[in-house]
This record gives structure tokens, C-alpha cells and sequence, in this order.
């Protein structure tokens, strides 16, 4: 009772204030065009109401915001550092209060826990593929009006599929860190001692298989290929492995299961018999985010599918040498799953909020030749410079860019010039990735633990469970 | 020991006896030995080799180089320093409010016998019966909202302390204990003109000290060992318990910092119990069960 | 030994009640305002724990009923009838995760149960060393469980882990323990015993103290060996402390969650380690499903609950 009725009053709370809002917000439209003709003098009000103006620097704001490197990533925290310093140069009267997480910024429970919670920072770290959910909890502004090219001078330049995950009905939610599309990493290493060209890597399935199965036969506990299982993460591969070969795994109507196909079947046929026929997996499966990397770091895995920025990862926290990897396009090459990360802003915090953060996302994560790609730096700390991605760039940013990424480079880039070289068309993740992930774990699991797995009722089974997780929207 | 047991003491002296109990002996010791001392030893040896011989193939019994910095990394990386901190604060946050809370209620069930006491004893008792992770749907949502108060106790140590005192396993035990306490020797004080609290204080606590340390060491445990509740309740990593900081951070360190981490994580425990084994054991033993 | 006052047999205890309540007649002799007074000064003493209890146990117990019929969405919370019992019923892990519960705890018993028994038994003969061997029993239940359960899974890998080498030492080939359909439960019981059987050991081992020597003579006159000495002397001594742990490990099963959670990923091998708590969590906190989590742990709590009033007749008749 007392619930339904607090609801009840705190939603009508949040409807005048959002009309109070949009009261201020035409007012303040209403100030700002005379305004033009007016020049300087009084328009301090106004300014503080308007979405697109500057940040006025003598208000203080202090901002929280979560996923700054940890003590783990030195030199990435490092720069952190640098930059926020550097920020402070040109606005003094913000704070940036950076919170770290040691392991991974994001895991799926947790998340949904602090979206509940509401104890999400102001600036807060998510997939591309929390849009819904994090909308469906109310966690995010609408950041559209803040967003312009005052706000980010490089917007243009931003690529709009990126850009296109972080809205929904037109409006924007977020700003984007990086992205990817999946591809093939291999060991070089590896690749050399089993007498393949770690120049060309497999662009088929039936090559994968077979470089799989000449990797395995080194014996000493490698393996060839590796999948993970277990953490949704299981269920993303697959996924990918569908987008590889044309499939998809939701129908055009976002409502039904559309992976117990030919080629959801295909998928499944070809993972079974890598793993039981060729034994070129490896024994130890249920693996997650991280196992696979952590395999390929110490020269026990050939091959996997992944994004570029793996390889930070892996040089960064498990010590592996860069020069040791490369990367070819997703074998079948049809599709591949692209995403990516980004900040949301908070719901509910004040409009110099949303300008501080605005205005630090923008200095360190979509300026050219600043923060994240200020490649010269990168060199300088030790990291990994000449991957191909992240790369929200197009025009002439991404011309600047990557002459930058070619001049500073720490790595090999012809290692993975196949990859950049055949691009793949990138496809979005289907919607309610994360549980339709959690579902098709199960199939992965399957087929990589039960040598007499039954791929037909593992498919039909997945099926009937994601329809229903497609059904409860 | 003097106790007679299962195998009569004139088997035992004969001198078949005699050699088959220290074969027995000696066979059980090793067994037992390596059974549970067998994994510690993996456990603090791969976190001394090298990432390379952590995860080879077949595994080495010694490792062939000694590495004790993986600990130092293990440390410093994975902020155990700071997860210790934070479990400790909650654990005996957990047992203070459990002191308080549980003792109060034991003595009232048990001395003060108010109107609908039985009722309430009841009500508590019944919640054994009710496994915790059946509840946790509920109990997320309640912590998540709180009813009346209208609190959102996320990422906050109430959120672990509250529950905790929903222990009824622990008032049982204490109600036990006060139950045995003479009524004569209250009845002495009450004469002498002292309250509940007095009495509470002055002569039920005195006495019941055995039952306080193994409700304590209980509490304590109970904190340090619990892994769902404290995930679901305290997302923010900079607040998590030892339990769920390690799992979080499982994947993100190589397998031999990661193997390293696991014994800075057991030390603190362990030594605990190795100097307190006495107390522990007899406290268990004594307390728990035969009450 | 501190605890003298405590080693009172049970059974005698429980039948002390009858004897007049030290409350009822201070009710008579003090008059109606005292006892106001008594029982306000009774009340608050329980008033802390008892609002604790309201808030975190006996709310969320309502409120499970509750949510079992209900569905949330938006924020807006509308009644569905039964729909949240046939969207589990319908649920292809539905009828997985019972059996798996079933497995689970028929294993948890044969080894959690039998297994400390037996130690205590083995433990409780031996004239020496019984503290090296108590302490070694204990040790594991003093780690953090996630340290335990993960060093596990760093034994159990098929390639690098420790148990396959051991195995190898003596012929056995080696296992996919955690990775395959067939042995993925049996390992987190394993997992499970090693972590958690100190307690119950010691629990027995106190209670084997307590069995009077005699009654191993007279059955030894009687020509007794050493098992029949086990079944017809020792059980029945113990079996008060038999029984209470048998239901406390019952319940204690049905909870377990950290063990296949973090060993198996929670599903496991082709869901071959998906419990019925599992899946509650993941009803819960994978798919934002609260009525349907809700209407699973109803089941649960059900079948617990007729499980836990069978116990307690049983008990009673047997006491009779």
C-alpha cells in the first residue's frame, strides 16, 4: 500500500519537475535568441538554464564517475591522472572524483544491482547493449542538447553507428569510449612453430578448424581454438559466430529466436567437432571473459575470436608481449558483431553537472591527438600503440588519427594489417543481449562438455527459453 | 583419555592389536594429511611460480623458480588491503549489533517472559526452516526500498548489519544458555533492588561468557563466509568483502597472482584460528551441541 | 573445559517445562500495573531484534507470496494469477533443476553426511594426535569460501590441476571432473565436503564422547563386531545430534550457491549443476524476473516446509 502510493507521488514529484523543466528550458529559449541581439551583459541566468551553452566557470561542480583505471593498469591511471590535471587547466572549478574497479568496470549482475540501487555515479561506464535496460530503470539524461559542436568539436567526425547505439527516439543517452568489431587474434608464436603463416590468418571456418587442429597437435596442454562458456560470455560468441556466416540470432520483428537455423546448426556442428573430433580445444571449458586471454598470454591457446583491445589487456595485466599477436578479419566474414563502451549520465543531476561531464568525456575520450589518442604519450608509458581499434573516427579526424597511431607505434601493424584490411560490415548485438547471452551460454556449454551433446534440443531448447526472454518485454 | 570407546581396550593391548592400531594411526595421519594440508600446499607454491609454470602442463610439484613477489603484486593489484578493511568493519559491525540485539532478546525470551514471548520465539525459529537464498529475492527488494522508512540500504553497511541480526540459530543458543542459569541467583539481585538491565549486565553476562564467544565467533564467521547476500547488497567495488573482491578480480590477474592472492586471503583466518584453536574448538564443541 | 553448565543432556531439559513458569504467577502477585511495566521493560529488551526480524525474515517471507503472484513492469505492479508458475513450469530448466537439486543433496548427504561421521568415528578411536587431526579436519571451514572454491577450480583443471596429477601417480587416467555432464555435480560435492565437514566432525566427535563405554561392553558380551558395535550402540546414542544434522544439512543443501557459482560458471556442463537456487538467481538478477524467481522460491519453500513438519512428526513420534 504504502509503496504503490510513494510510487504514486514520487512519479508525480518527477512530472513537475520535468515540466518545471521544460517551463525553464523554453524560457530559457525564449532569453537566449534575444539574447544574439543583446551580446554579454546579463545573460549569466539564462546561460546556467541553457543546455548548449559553455559551462560557466565560476560555478564549482564536482563530478563522479566511475571505471578509472586501477592500481592494476599503472600507466593508464597515470594518464588519468595527467589528464584530469590538464582538464583542471581550462576548467579549475570542476572536480573529477574518478571511483576504480580492479576487475572487470562492468559485470552484468552487478550492474543491474546499481542501476536498482541508483548509486550509479554521475558519469557512469556501459555497454552499448544497456541502453534498454539502463532507460527501463530511468538511469540516464538525455543528453542531446548538451551534446553539440561547442560541446564536442569532433561530433561530425564520430562515427554514426556508434553514435546510433547511444540513441534511442532520436535523443542521446551517451557518449562513447570505444568500440570494436570482433576479428580472429591469433599467436604468432604458435602460428610459427605449427608451420602456419601467422601473416595470413584462417578466413574460413574449415581453415580455422584445420590451423586449430595443427596448433593442438604441439601438444604440451595447447590448444588451437578457444570459446568461453560460462557469464553470458559464452552466448556472445556465439552470437558473433552467427553475424560470421550471415545468421542472426533475434528475427527482424525483435520478437522471436531466430539461431535454431541451418546455420545456427552449422555453428554448433563445427565447435563440436573441432572440440570431440580434432580435440583441438582444449580440455578445461565453462571459460569467461578473461580466460581465453589469459590462455593465449602464456602460449597455451592458437587463436580466438576477440576484439583488438585484448591485446592492451593482456600486454597491460597479464604481462604478455604485444608483438606476439596479430589479427585477422572474423573467419566466414559475412558479419561481424560489433559494440563498444561508453559513459551515461546519471538522471536527475544538475545541468553544470552534465556540462562538467560532457566537457571532461570530451577532453578524454573524443578529442583527437588528447587523452585516449594521444598516442605519443601512449609510447612514452609503454602501451600498446597500433591496434586498430578503438576508432570511433571517419573524415578527417580518423586521416589525423591514424597517421598518429603509424608514427607512434609500439607494435607491429602489419601484424594486423589483415584485419584492417578486409573489413568486415559491423552488425549491432540483438536486444536483451545480456540474457539472451545468459541463454545460448547453455548451448555453448553443451556442445563444449558433453562429447554426445544433442546440438537439435540444445538449439530448441534456447529457442523457446530466449522467445520467452523476447516475449516479457 | 580414559573414555571407552568403540574398540575394546583389551583388543588394543594384545600385540596384533597393537601393530594394527599404529598402521591404522599412521595410514589415517597421512591420509588426513595430505587430504587437507595437500591443496594449501598447491595453494602457496603456485603462487611462488612463475605464470608460465602456473598453468603448464603437467604441473610441477616444486616450483622451479621461487617468485615470492606474485604476493607483493597480488596485494598491491587486487587492493586486498582495502577488502580486508572492508570485511572486518562489517564483520564485527555484524557482531556488535548481534551482541546487543540477540543477547537482549535471549534474556527477555528467556527471564523476562513477556505476553506473546513463546509466540515470537516461534516466529523466529520458524525463519531455520526457511532456506536464506530462497529469500533473497525479497529480502534484495526490501534492502533495495526499505518499508516505512523508505531507505535504499544499497551499498551501505547497514544493509549487512540488519540482517545479521536475524540470526535465530544464535538467540536459540543464548535463550538455551540463560535458561540454565539458576532463577535463584536473578532472584537474589532482583531483591536487592536491581532492574533487568542490571541484571542483564551484572550477572547474566558474567556467567554466559563460553555461549558469548561461540555466538560471536558465529557472527564473525558468518560475515566473513557469506557470499551472495554481500555481492547483491554492496555492487560498489570500493565496498566489497573479501569474497566477492576476489571473485570480481578473478580473471583480471594472471592464474599464479591470482593463486597468490587466494593465501593472503586465507591468512588472516587462519592464523586467527591457529592461535585461538583452543577456544574455537572448545567454544564449538562445548556450546553448539551439547546445549 | 570453560563450559561445565552446559553439558546437560537435552532430552532431560526438554521435559522440564512442565514444572510451574517462573512468569505466570508474577503476573497474579504484582497487579495489573506492574505487569504493564514487566512486560513494557520485556518488549524492549526484544525490540531491536524483533524489528530486524519484521524488516529482513518475516516481511520478505510475505512478501515472497506476494511477488509469486505479481509482475513488475515499469515500476507499475499488476496481479498475473498463476502465470509466473506456468512461465517456470514451462521453463525447459525447470524439470533439469530439480533433479539437480535431488542429485545434489542425495551426493551432499552420502558424503556430507556419512563422510564427518565417519572421520569422527575414525578420529575418536585414536589414543594419539587427536588435536593434529581435529585441527586438520577444521582448518578448511576458516577459509574464505571463495578462496576455498577457487583454489578448487585451480585443482580441478584437467590440464594443469593437481587432482589429475595425484590420479596419475597411481594409474588412474585422467578426469574431466568440472567439464563434464557426468562428474560436474559430484566434483562441487566434493568441493562442497572439503570446505564444510570440520564443523559437522566436531559436532560428532562430542557427541561420541558422550556414549557411555558400558554399552560397547554389554555389547561385546553379546559377541558384537565391530559394525553391528556401530549400528546398535553409537547410532542410537547419537541420534538426537544424527538427526538434528541431518535436517540442518538438508536445509543447508538446498542453499548452496557459491560452489556451483563459482566452479561451473552456476549452469555448468549442459546445466548438469543448475539448482533450483541457481536458477531463482538467475530468474532474479539475469532476467529481472521477480515474480517468476518468486513463484520458484515458493516451490522451494514448500517443499521444505512439508519436508521440515514430516521431520518434526517423525520426531515426536518418535519421542512418545
Amino acid at each position: 500500500m504504502s509503496r504503490a502510493r510513494f510510487r504514486r507521488t514520487r512519479r508525480a514529484g518527477a512530472v513537475t519537475l520535468a515540466s518545471a523543466l521544460t517551463l525553464t528550458a523554453l524560457a530559457a529559449c525564449g532569453t537566449s535568441s534575444s539574447d544574439d541581439g543583446d551580446g554579454d551583459n546579463g545573460s549569466g541566468n539564462s546561460a546556467k538554464a541553457d543546455p548548449a551553452a559553455p559551462l560557466d566557470p565560476k560555478t564549482k561542480v564536482s563530478i563522479t564517475i566511475d571505471c578509472m583505471p586501477p592500481a592494476a593498469k599503472a600507466a593508464e591511471l597515470k594518464q588519468w591522472n595527467e589528464d584530469v590535471k590538464e582538464f583542471n587547466k581550462t576548467y579549475p572549478n570542476v572536480t573529477v572524483k574518478g571511483r576504480s574497479t580492479p576487475g572487470q568496470c562492468l559485470e552484468p549482475p552487478r550492474f543491474t544491482a546499481m542501476l536498482k540501487a541508483k548509486s550509479q555515479p554521475d558519469v557512469f561506464y556501459t555497454y552499448f547493449t544497456d541502453l534498454p535496460q539502463v532507460l527501463d530503470n530511468d538511469g540516464a539524461q538525455d543528453i542531446t542538447a548538451y551534446v553539440n559542436d561547442k560541446s564536442v568539436p569532433l561530433l561530425k567526425d564520430i562515427d554514426p553507428d556508434v553514435l546510433g547505439s547511444l540513441k534511442k527516439d532520436g535523443k542521446l543517452y551517451g557518449l562513447p569510449t570505444s568500440n570494436y568489431r570482433m576479428g580472429l587474434l591469433i599467436n604468432r608464436k604458435l602460428f610459427k612453430e605449427a608451420g602456419l603463416d601467422p601473416d595470413a590468418p584462417p578466413k574460413t571456418w574449415d581453415d580455422v578448424r584445420t590451423a586449430a587442429k595443427k596448433i593442438a597437435d604441439l601438444g604440451d596442454g595447447v590448444s588451437g581454438f578457444g570459446e568461453y562458456s560460462a557469464a553470458n560470455t559464452g552466448g556472445w560468441h556465439f552470437t558473433a559466430q552467427m553475424y560470421s556466416l550471415g545468421g542472426d540470432v533475434v528475427d527482424a520483428s525483435g520478437k522471436k529466436a531466430a539461431f535454431n537455423s541451418d546455420i545456427g546448426k552449422q555453428v554448433a556442428e563445427n565447435i563440436h567437432a573441432m572440440r570431440w573430433d580434432d580435440d583441438s580445444m582444449g580440455k578445461t571449458q565453462l571459460l569467461k571473459w578473461g580466460d581465453l586471454q589469459k590462455q593465449i598470454a602464456t602460449d597455451k591457446l592458437g587463436m580466438f575470436l576477440a576484439a583488438p583491445d585484448d591485446v592492451t589487456y593482456m600486454v597491460q595485466q597479464l604481462g604478455a608481449k604485444y608483438d606476439n599477436f596479430g589479427m585477422g578479419p572474423i573467419p566466414g566474414g559475412e558479419n561481424t558483431l560489433a559494440g563498444g563502451n561508453n559513459y551515461m549520465i546519471k538522471q536527475g543531476i544538475s545541468a553544470d553537472k552534465v556540462k562538467a561531464a560532457v566537457a571532461w568525456l570530451n577532453f578524454k575520450f573524443t578529442t583527437v591527438g588528447k587523452g585516449q589518442y594521444d598516442w605519443k604519450r601512449h609510447k612514452a608509458d609503454d602501451l600498446p600503440v597500433g591496434l586498430p581499434q578503438p576508432n570511433l573516427w571517419l573524415n578527417g579526424s580518423k586521416t589525423k588519427d591514424d597517421a598518429a597511431r603509424k608514427e607512434f607505434a609500439t607494435m607491429p601493424v602489419e601484424n594486423f594489417k589483415a584485419f584492417t584490411d578486409n573489413p568486415v560490415p559491423g552488425k549491432a548485438e540483438p536486444p536483451k543481449a545480456q540474457e539472451i547471452y545468459k541463454v545460448l551460454d547453455n548451448v555453448m556449454s553443451g556442445i563444449l562438455t558433453n562429447k554426445d551433446a544433442d546440438i537439435d534440443k540444445l538449439l530448441t531448447t534456447a529457442e523457446s527459453q530466449v522467445n520467452q526472454v523476447l516475449a516479457t518485454q | 583419555m580414559s573414555t571407552r570407546t568403540l574398540i575394546s581396550p583389551a583388543q588394543l593391548a594384545r600385540p596384533r592389536g597393537k601393530r594394527l592400531y599404529w598402521v591404522c594411526f599412521a595410514v589415517v595421519v597421512v591420509l588426513f594429511t595430505l587430504a587437507f594440508l595437500g591443496p594449501l600446499y598447491w595453494m602457496v607454491s603456485s603462487g611462488l611460480k612463475t605464470t608460465q609454470e602456473a598453468v603448464q602442463t603437467p604441473p610441477t610439484w616444486v616450483p622451479g623458480s621461487v617468485h615470492p613477489d606474485n604476493y607483493q603484486r597480488a596485494w598491491e593489484v587486487m587492493d586486498l588491503a582495502k577488502l580486508l578493511l572492508n570485511t572486518l568493519y562489517y564483520a564485527f559491525g555484524a557482531l556488535a549489533f548481534q551482541l546487543v540485539f540477540d543477547v537482549a532478546a535471549a534474556y527477555s525470551l528467556s527471564k523476562l517472559r513477556p505476553v506473546l514471548g513463546k509466540v515470537i520465539l516461534g516466529l523466529m525459529l520458524a525463519t531455520l526452516m526457511i532456506p536464506a537464498t530462497v529469500l533473497v529475492v525479497p529480502q534484495y527488494l526490501t534492502a533495495l526500498d526499505m518499508p516505512i522508512v523508505q531507505r535504499n540500504l544499497l551499498n551501505s553497511p547497514w544493509a549487512i548489519w540488519l540482517p545479521s541480526v536475524t540470526n535465530a540459530f544464535n538467540i536459540f543458543l543464548l535463550k538455551r544458555f540463560f535458561d540454565s542459569i539458576p532463577k535463584e541467583l536473578l532472584d537474589a539481585a532482583s531483591m536487592d533492588g536491581a532492574g533487568p538491565l542490571r541484571v542483564l549486565w551484572s550477572i547474566v553476562l558474567p556467567v554466559s561468557r563460553p555461549i558469548l564467544g561461540v555466538v560471536s565467533i558465529f557472527a564473525v564467521v558468518g560475515v566473513w563466509k557469506d557470499f551472495l547476500w554481500p555481492m547483491l547488497v554492496l555492487p560498489d567495488p570500493s565496498k566489497q568483502t573479501l569474497a566477492v573482491g576476489i571473485y570480481s578480480l578473478a580473471t583480471s590477474v594472471p592464474e599464479n597472482v591470482l593463486i597468490a592472492s587466494l593465501t593472503i586471503a586465507s591468512l588472516p583466518t587462519l592464523i586467527l584460528f591457529l592461535v585461538f584453536q583452543r577456544n574455537i574448538m572448545s567454544g564449538l564443541t562445548a556450546g553448539g551441541l551439547k546445549g | 573445559m570453560s563450559a561445565p553448565t552446559l553439558t546437560k543432556d537435552p532430552a532431560v531439559k526438554d521435559r522440564r517445562p512442565r514444572r510451574p513458569r517462573a512468569g505466570a504467577p508474577h503476573l497474579t502477585d504484582g497487579g495489573f500495573g506492574k505487569s504493564l511495566r514487566r512486560n513494557l521493560t520485556a518488549h524492549g529488551f526484544l525490540i531491536g531484534a524483533v524489528i530486524c526480524f519484521a524488516f529482513f525474515s518475516w516481511y520478505p517471507i510475505v512478501r515472497e507470496f506476494l511477488l509469486a503472484f505479481q509482475k513488475t513492469e515499469d515500476g507499475d505492479v499488476s496481479w498475473v494469477g498463476w502465470d509466473n508458475f506456468v512461465t517456470v513450469w514451462n521453463d525447459p530448466a525447470f524439470g533439469q533443476a530439480w533433479r539437480n537439486t535431488l542429485w545434489f543433496t542425495v551426493l551432499a548427504l552420502l558424503l556430507g553426511f556419512v563422510v564427518p561421521f565417519v572421520t569422527a568415528l575414525v578420529i575418536n578411536e585414536f589414543r594419539h594426535g587427536q588435536g593434529y587431526l581435529r585441527l586438520l579436519v577444521y582448518l578448511p571451514v576458516m577459509l574464505p569460501p571463495t578462496a576455498s572454491v577457487l583454489l578448487f577450480k585451480y585443482l580441478y583443471d584437467p590440464g594443469y590441476g593437481m587432482f589429475n596429477e595425484v590420479l596419475g601417480v597411481f594409474g588412474v587416467p585422467a578426469q574431466q571432473w568440472l567439464q563434464d555432464p557426468d562428474t560436474a555435480m559430484l566434483s562441487v560435492v566434493v568441493a562442497s565436503t572439503w570446505m564444510n565437514m570440520g564443523g559437522a566432525t566436531l559436532i560428532y566427535l562430542a557427541a561420541l564422547q558422550g556414549v557411555p563405554g558400558e554399552l560397547y561392553e554389554a555389547a561385546e558380551l553379546d559377541g558384537a563386531g565391530l559394525l553391528r558395535k556401530v549400528w546398535h550402540v553409537t547410532v542410537p546414542q547419537t541420534r538426537l545430534i544424527l538427526l538434528l544434522m541431518l535436517l540442518m544439512q538438508i536445509i543447508a543443501t538446498m542453499q548452496v550457491f557459491i560452489e556451483p557459482f563459482l566452479l561451473t560458471g552456476g549452469a555448468g556442463p549442459e546445466g548438469s549443476t543448475t539448482t533450483v537456487v541457481y536458477l531463482i538467481y538467475q530468474y532474479a538478477f539475469n532476467f529481472n524476473n521477480y515474480g517468476a524467481a518468486a513463484a520458484l522460491g515458493l516451490l522451494l519453500l514448500v517443499l521444505l516446509a512439508g519436508f521440515s513438519a514430516a521431520y518434526t512428526r517423525f520426531n515426536r513420534d518418535e519421542q512418545d
